[in-house]
């Protein structure tokens, strides 16, 4: 019963530290959408596959938002038709490339230059080989269904066929991109409408993924954990289940990494910097509104697999 | 009777005032939180302004969309109301953790402190300032004699004798990390786990397991409720 207490007042505490960024996520993305009109900047957004990432992820500077925060707004970017590159490198790399994420991680380990540029240098390579692997992948299996009917409605006529899009204008010029009419006038009952509809939606994920989160870390010692830290290849897998674990946010996963920063080896303490704003429990439900379950599953196995080998070269260049 | 929930369910998703009641009431959640100092017993002190105003949003566009409301909307999804109940849930059973049961799966690792305490007379030291010190100048005769008057809860880790600790917490509860002092408990003293003690005593150097350490003897022991900020930074 204790341990039921103690889940409990875990799970209150993420879900409490967690919603104002989600409302701060929401808000922007609901601002985008009524104050830019989706035509006048998507269309500029390079849909270069190498360009389009990279624009995505110094997007991050514009959102100082930790991991939950960014996937309203990478949910809006995609469903008012930007490139995919654009979207997946601002979800991956957002949470680490913005200055309260920077700043705070200067701030636990000043001595640590390493670290300071190795973290965001990370991030940014994680996020494009994410971004890349994802592009392969043909929309209609990688994008959550209503994510890609919303995203289909903001595609030019001459990109998609009507059948694919369901619904919309018989007749338009093929080379004039045909915007939705919510995208033109929105009122602000329909946005507020609509975002309170995209809050109460990420909020009942992210509830799931707190309690998830909460329950593991009750049960799953942390000490097991850390107690692998002097191994090479065990103390990297072990803080990267640790960040999975934790879920707190990349704001301030540097200070609780501080704590075990001499237990571990350097390649460990950059995983878990690097997977956590990727990858944690408390995602898990939130990234449903973006992608689907085996995009879900590539995405969590392909960041593991990457953080891995960057660990396990840290550790080969540093120890 | 089933089909009278059911009925009651389907009315109650298509209302329109279910979004923004829905919305008003999280709203609720953060401000009673900030309120009640429920927060204290959850996250660092540096969120508790961010979360009240997210709290007063929340219900004002609640509120904002309540005077709104007036169209039929579509029949909201079965996790609003989910959530809904987990607000209440929330608002009815206050957290109640164990900070001992908490503390004793995690490591001992305490980061640098957030500002130079160290030159604090012994006496004014907190009991995580004192950890970090100990941490920073191992050896215990430097710290022999030194008066300690401290408060925190009484920590069961296996295998080890009960100490005296506190978290310390950057973010919320998931990230507490436990600090703790071995103290030498008179016989008559009788600690349980998760029992709060203010002690006044001196530090004596004793071994333990062979090795020379610093260990708390109290004069005087008081035990006290918990205080209304445990959480240290």
């Amino acid at each position: 019963m204790t341990r039921v207490a103690t889940a409990w007042a875990i799970f209150q505490g993420l879900l409490i530290e967690a919603l104002p960024f989600l409302l701060l996520g929401v808000t922007i993305a609901g601002l985008a959408r009524w104050l830019v009109p989706q035509s006048a900047w998507v269309r500029r957004l390079p849909r270069n596959p190498l360009l389009a990432p990279i624009v995505g992820a110094l997007l991050g500077f514009a959102l100082p938002a930790c991991e939950c925060g960014n996937v309203p707004v990478a949910r809006r970017l995609l469903a008012s038709g930007a490139p995919l590159g654009t979207g997946f490198g601002f979800l991956f790399a957002a949470p680490v490339l913005n200055p309260i994420v920077l700043a705070s991680t200067w701030a636990a380990f000043p001595d640590k230059t390493w670290l300071l540029w190795a973290r965001p240098a990370g991030a940014f390579v994680i996020a494009l080989a994410l971004s890349s692997l994802l592009g392969l992948i043909p929309e209609s299996r990688l994008l959550q269904a209503a994510l890609l009917e919303e995203r289909r409605l903001s595609q030019p006529l001459s990109s998609i066929g009507l059948l694919e899009r369901r619904t919309g204008l018989v007749g338009a010029g093929p080379s004039k991109p045909a915007m939705p009419a919510q995208s033109t006038a929105l009122l602000p009952r329909q946005l507020l409408s609509h975002s309170t509809g995209e809050f109460l939606s990420l909020l009942t994920l992210l509830v799931l993924g707190s309690a998830l989160a909460a329950v593991v870390q009750t049960w799953l010692p942390r000490s097991w954990l850390l107690a692998l830290g002097s191994a090479p290849t065990l103390s990297v897998l072990a803080l990267m289940l640790l960040a999975l674990v934790v879920s707190v946010c990349s704001s301030v996963d540097a200070f609780l990494a501080l704590g075990f920063a001499a237990q571990v080896t350097p390649g460990a303490l950059l995983a878990f910097l690097l997977l956590g704003p990727v990858v944690d429990l408390k995602l898990a439900g939130l990234f449903t509104v973006l992608l689907t379950p085996r995009a879900i599953a590539i995405t969590a196995l392909s960041a593991s697999l990457m953080v891995l080998l960057i660990g396990q070269w840290v550790n080969l260049v540093q120890l | 009777m089933r089909s009278f929930r059911s009925r009651f369910l389907r009315h109650v998703r298509r209302s329109t005032v279910l979004p923004p009641l829905v919305l008003a009431l999280w709203g609720w959640v953060l401000v009673w939180s900030s309120l009640s100092s429920r927060l204290d017993l959850l996250l660092n002190a540096a969120f508790h302004p961010v979360v009240a105003v997210a709290g007063v949003v929340l219900m004002l566009l609640g509120l904002m969309q309540l005077r709104l409301a007036g169209r039929r909307v579509p029949v909201a999804p079965l996790g609003w109301l989910i959530s809904a109940v987990v607000a209440l849930l929330i608002l009815l059973l206050p957290p109640r953790p164990s900070f001992s049961d908490l503390a004793a799966s995690r490591p001992d690792s305490l980061s640098a402190a957030p500002s130079l305490s160290f030159f604090l007379p012994p006496e004014q030291r907190t009991l995580t300032e004192w950890v970090r010190l100990l941490r920073s100048q191992p050896d215990p005769e430097l710290h022999a004699g030194d008066p300690v008057r401290i408060s925190g809860f009484v920590l069961d880790r296996p295998g080890e004798p009960l100490q005296l600790a506190r978290l310390t917490v950057r973010c919320c509860l998931a990230d507490a990390t436990p600090a703790g002092l071995p103290v030498d408990w008179p016989a008559e003293a009788n600690p349980q786990v998760d029992q709060w003690f203010s002690i006044e005593g001196t530090m004596v150097v004793q071994e333990r397991n062979g090795v020379p350490v610093s260990v708390v003897k109290p004069t005087r022991m008081t035990l006290i409720p918990r205080p209304e900020r445990p959480l240290e930074p």
